[in-house]
């Protein structure tokens, strides 16, 4: 049984590894907030599997929800886009 | 194109530097729980003394290792702070004739059902903390979606019309701190130590588990979280010209 939980742990790792060289290389910034909320949920996924339900509930309200939020009004003052 | 070797490159390193790892045997999985987790499962309930809570991850939070969490929770007081000293406004904010756009009734009313469920998901998180998985921490941080989900479906002005300003929520916050502070130096004026849960505070009120000051130190964590992130919310969306204006009545 517990090579099931490894593939599904392999698979949401691969996912956060793709969501976050994503968010690094996106020059829209509001593109990038939302692939760095896609990494928070695979992560979230991966601690639930690791067994540690309090981290989830703790990082999947942050991480989706008061991290994209705080970066967007942060956004919301500067440029939209990356230079350069 | 770029992206995309980029990422086949970053991916390739990952699984051989993984496969590596694995074939020279570093770091072996785990099999078996350690002798300190085993003495944490066994004595957070059952033994003597104990916090009488079954949940040994809010039990070594608030009371094995209860002097780190009241740090933690001093920093991101701090750190709000931080913020309102850089984003507060001298005088109050003049009221706007007209009405900023809005979103369509359909996510109006979906937002009024999601807000009142999420209000009741994030106390039964923070309130149950001392049974079941969660805490004040994670009760908190689901109680700020809440009005940030307010805040961008209607506006800000709706929850300040609804009389949840940010000087409100920072005012409960602080009350929740001080409250959190008592809960902490109350045995320390009765002759018990500093923090101290089990022989002062009592494990269980009318039949009810409450494991000591568990629940009390949830309960207000779970206030001061959320109103926190609610103050953060409510100043960072004030909108830029409102500043400009205050600083050109400052020059003038």
């Amino acid at each position: 049984m517990i090579i099931t939980h490894l593939i599904m742990l392999l698979v949401a790792s691969i996912l956060g590894l793709f969501f976050s060289y994503m968010a690094i290389t996106e020059k829209d910034l509001l593109k990038a907030i939302a692939f760095s909320a896609g990494q928070g949920v695979a992560y979230s996924l991966i601690f639930y599997l690791l067994m540690a339900p309090d981290v989830v509930l703790a990082y999947i309200a942050v991480a989706v929800g008061i991290y994209s939020a705080l970066l967007v009004f942060v956004v919301s003052k500067t440029t939209r886009y990356e230079e350069g | 194109m770029k992206r995309a070797v980029g990422f086949l490159v970053l991916f390739a390193a990952v699984v051989l530097g993984a496969a590596t790892l694995v074939s020279l045997g570093v770091n072996p999985p785990q099999v078996g729980i350690r002798p300190l987790g085993r003495y944490y499962l066994e004595n957070s309930y059952f033994g003597e003394p104990s916090p009488k809570s079954p949940e040994a991850v809010t039990a070594i939070v608030w009371d094995y290792r209860g002097l780190d969490t009241i740090y933690e929770v001093t920093v991101f007081f701090l750190a709000i702070m931080g913020g309102l000293a850089i984003f507060r406004l001298e005088k109050a904010e003049k009221k706007k004739s007209e009405r900023p756009a809005e979103l369509t009734l359909v996510v109006k009313l979906a937002t009024k059902i999601l807000a009142v469920l999420i209000i009741a998901v994030s106390a039964s998180i923070a309130l149950h903390g001392h049974l079941t998985p969660g805490g004040g921490f994670q009760g908190g941080t689901a109680l700020a979606i809440a009005p940030l989900l307010i805040l961008v479906a209607y506006s800000r002005y709706v929850l300040e019309e609804k009389g949840l300003t940010y000087i409100k929520a920072i005012i409960a916050r602080s009350l929740s701190l001080v409250l959190i502070l008592s809960v902490v130096l109350a045995p320390a004026l009765y002759g018990y130590y500093l923090l101290q849960n089990q022989p002062f505070y009592p494990a269980e009120v009318s039949g009810q588990l409450v494991s000591g000051s568990l629940w009390f130190f949830n309960l207000f964590d779970y206030i001061a979280i959320g109103m926190g992130f609610t103050a953060i919310f409510l100043y960072l969306s004030i909108p830029e010209e409102v500043y400009k204006e205050e600083l050109e009545a400052v020059k003038e």
